[in-house]
């Protein structure tokens, strides 16, 4: 089995990661954050010392660097955290659904008010698109960095030095960048959501809010934090106000080791070689008739390809291709804006290699997408 | 100390500059109930300085015959 579904979670893991895990399993049974005692106090520190390496990855102060279950968890916190007073709220059109759907309940509640700024392969036009719908009342502007489907890289930079000169909160998913790109909160970044178990190489239930303090998030969920415990109000001090209940220290634990691992391979070292991946996939299928490929020359794209078989469905070819023994996502991926941006009303199967993948798997899959090409039902 | 975050990020930075400290749970840190206490042997003098100025938020308390409580 070959996977190439890495932009949905990275498999296999790091041995440090699994190593990490069994560590923790074994060692870190106590509930951090609660008790006094050794157990839980060798638990506790374990989890600072995952916060503190997360931070000083992002850029970030440890206590404002909030473990999630996942990146949606932590782009729903900050955008209902952010938008719980109301106001006008923007979108970028390549937005996942964890992004879009909390948007748009908001939106339906008639809390906020939604646009939805339209993203073009010209950095330029979709930098002109975000500034064109700022208004007086805009509190937010969520934009992913790299797009979960196509993984074309937007302006995020710019959007946040626009957001800066407004006013405004800079919400950055990077679900598909972090980990790949040096993202930084000093890039214009308010709050930035990922997810643990992707580029970061943690285990599932794993992700991060990280936050540079300037917008306060209003908790979406209370209850007990280990601290002010005869209160009752959710405390405000982060990261308790955002983690009620017991924490996932051994997924904590995995995405610290994930990002020493991250941080001993070398990111460059490990972009340039998805990159690279990228590059053979989509050289192997240049010339073919009948296959499209979903890059524009004009954008940037982060190590993601989404492709078709145009006489096939996508779901079709992913099912072939696994029987093949490859796995690759294929239909809308949670991305309902982001396919009607691109017009592929099929959807489209995305190629997402990891660090772990190699240039021999890759020529076969090429060859395996060039025969199912061929079928006589294609 | 409010949480158990604040208080490893106030040991760890305690350490580093030179006071012995340890980390205890305590019931009552505040009239709002139980957190955690680090807890200085010699003067707290310098700490609170340093505390301050990496904006971990504290309170001194009364320790003991040697100890200073933040």
């Amino acid at each position: 089995m070959i996977n190439f579904d890495n932009a949905a979670t990275t498999f296999p893991k790091p041995l440090s990661v699994r190593r990490a895990a069994a560590e923790a399993i074994k060692s870190f049974g106590g509930n951090a954050g609660r008790g006094g005692h050794e157990l839980a106090m060798r638990t506790s520190e374990a989890l600072y010392s995952a916060r503190e390496t997360a931070a000083g990855f992002f850029g970030a102060a440890p206590e404002n660097t909030v473990f999630t279950l996942n990146c949606t968890h932590a782009l729903n916190m900050a955008i209902q955290g952010v938008m719980s007073e109301g106001g006008h709220i923007i979108i970028s059109s390549m937005e996942h659904n964890s992004a879009a759907r909390p948007a748009v309940a908001l939106a339906m509640k008639k809390q906020v008010t939604l646009s939805v700024a339209e993203v073009f392969p010209d950095r330029e036009r979709t930098l002109e698109s975000f500034r064109r719908l700022i208004r007086s009342d805009t509190r937010a502007v969520v934009c992913t960095i790299a797009s979960n489907v196509t993984g074309q890289l937007l302006p995020y930079k710019e959007i946040g030095q626009l957001c800066r000169e407004n006013g405004i909160c800079f919400i950055a998913d990077g679900a598909q960048a972090c980990g790949i790109y040096d993202i930084k909160l000093s890039d214009g970044i308010n709050i930035l959501c990922t997810a643990g178990h992707k580029g970061l190489y943690g285990i599932t239930g794993t992700g991060l809010l990280l936050t540079d303090g300037q917008y306060p998030i209003k908790p979406i969920m209370q209850g007990g934090t280990g601290s002010n415990s005869l209160s009752l109000f959710q405390p405000s001090i982060l990261p308790d106000s955002l983690e009620s209940g017991t924490p996932n220290v051994i997924g904590a634990v995995t995405v610290g080791a994930g990002i020493n691992f991250i941080g001993s391979y070398g990111m460059n070292r490990l972009r340039t070689h998805e990159e690279q991946l990228c590059r053979l996939f989509i050289e192997g299928l240049e010339g073919t008739d009948g296959i499209t490929v979903y890059r524009d020359a004009a954008a940037e794209y982060a190590p993601i390809v989404s492709f078709n078989i145009d006489a096939l469905g996508s779901e079709e070819t992913a099912e072939l291709l696994s029987e093949r023994g490859f796995c690759l996502r294929a239909g809308y991926h949670c991305a309902a804006l982001a396919h009607a941006t691109l017009g592929t009303k099929g959807g489209t199967v995305r190629f997402a290699p990891s660090v772990f993948n190699t240039e021999e798997e890759v020529r076969k899959l090429v060859y395996n997408v060039k025969i199912l090409k061929n079928l006589p039902n294609s | 100390m409010p949480s158990y975050t604040y208080a490893v990020k106030a040991q760890r930075l305690l350490r580093a500059r030179g006071y012995p400290c340890r980390i205890r749970r305590r019931e009552k840190t505040s009239s709002k109930g139980c957190g955690f206490t680090v807890l200085i042997n010699g003067s707290c003098d310098g700490a609170e300085r340093l505390l301050t100025g990496y904006a971990v938020p504290y309170s001194v308390r009364g320790g003991g015959a040697d100890d200073d409580k933040l």
